[in-house]
């Protein structure tokens, strides 16, 4: 897929992952390669534009195993800023899906 | 790819980045092959799964450059930016498109003036049937030498293009690795 159409879905993915809870990033990325092939490399630095653009805010934390966990809350600036993109996918989604019912449907008419 | 081995060169490749946020940087990939490592992946997979340290690297210094653009506006700052921005493809297009009209416009100024010289005896038959008065054996005779000479630069001018094409293929070829990332070696 379009790199450049990715990135932006990935954006939308991280904080869509972060509106009902905070996450820490190993955790972030693999719920996202789960679903959707990336680079998972990517969103680390994702990460770090949106938190210095103010939408995170981060905090560490201690787990009982392994080391401590960099934590990422979403703001109300960022959560302001997911309904945009939310609103603006739907849109978008919306209108390719049709275009795609429409051009498999005259398919079948020939 | 070793955990060490990528976040090395990770590291080179951020050295433009001032050293606390470098190592803020490296703390996450850090981070990322321990829980990988405890969830009983390879640092192989794990280091795949990441993607090249030249990509990641080309995003960070893009976020970095950016970010101080808008904190400090200087001449040296959005030049930098930019150059981060439109990444190796900017560089690609200066770097190629520069030698390649230069080239280009060699070659063909040497086939010209080849060509030119080798076909001025037929422009004298030509301008003796044109104007039959003005014909003069002397300029016959220099159009000959003229002609040799010519012929001698076509000569020239076969062996250079050969050359010189070789030589641009391989210069192109150096570019694409360069641009790709190739020289720090991406495997």
């Amino acid at each position: 897929m379009n790199v450049q159409f990715k990135k932006g879905v990935l954006e939308l993915c991280v904080l869509v992952l972060l509106d009902k809870k905070d996450r820490y990033g190993y955790e972030l990325v693999q719920k996202i390669s789960n679903q959707i092939e990336i680079s998972e490399g990517s969103v680390y630095p994702l990460l770090r534009r949106l938190t210095k653009e103010e939408y995170f805010t981060t905090y560490l934390k201690e787990s009982t195993e392994g080391p401590s966990r960099k934590y990422y809350r979403l703001t109300d600036k960022g959560r302001e800023y997911l309904y945009e993109l939310i609103d603006e996918w739907t849109e978008f989604s919306n209108g390719v899906n049709q275009l795609i019912k429409e051009g498999v449907g005259n398919n079948d008419e020939r | 790819m070793t955990k060490d081995k990528f976040l090395n060169q990770l590291n080179s490749l951020l050295k433009n980045i001032p050293k606390d946020e470098r190592e803020d940087i490296l703390q996450d990939y850090v981070e990322h092959f321990t829980f990988g490592l405890a969830e009983g992946k390879t640092e192989d997979e794990i280091s795949a799964a990441l993607g090249s340290p030249t990509q990641i690297a080309k995003e960070l210094l893009a976020n970095y450059h950016l970010e101080k653009v808008t904190t400090s506006v200087t001449a040296g700052n959005i030049f930098r930016a930019v150059w981060a921005v439109f990444g190796l493809s900017f560089f690609n297009l200066v770097i190629v498109l520069g030698p390649a009209i230069a080239f280009t416009s060699l070659i063909i100024s040497g086939w010209v003036m080849g060509i030119a010289l080798t076909v001025t005896p037929l422009l004298v038959i030509v301008d003796a049937v044109v104007h039959p008065g003005a014909f003069l054996l002397y300029h016959l005779f220099f159009s000959m030498i003229l002609c040799g000479i010519g012929y001698f630069i076509m000569l020239a001018m076969y062996y250079i293009t050969k050359w010189a094409t070789n030589g641009f293929v391989r210069y192109l070829k150096f570019n694409a690795s360069l641009v790709k990332g190739g020289l720090t070696n991406d495997k």
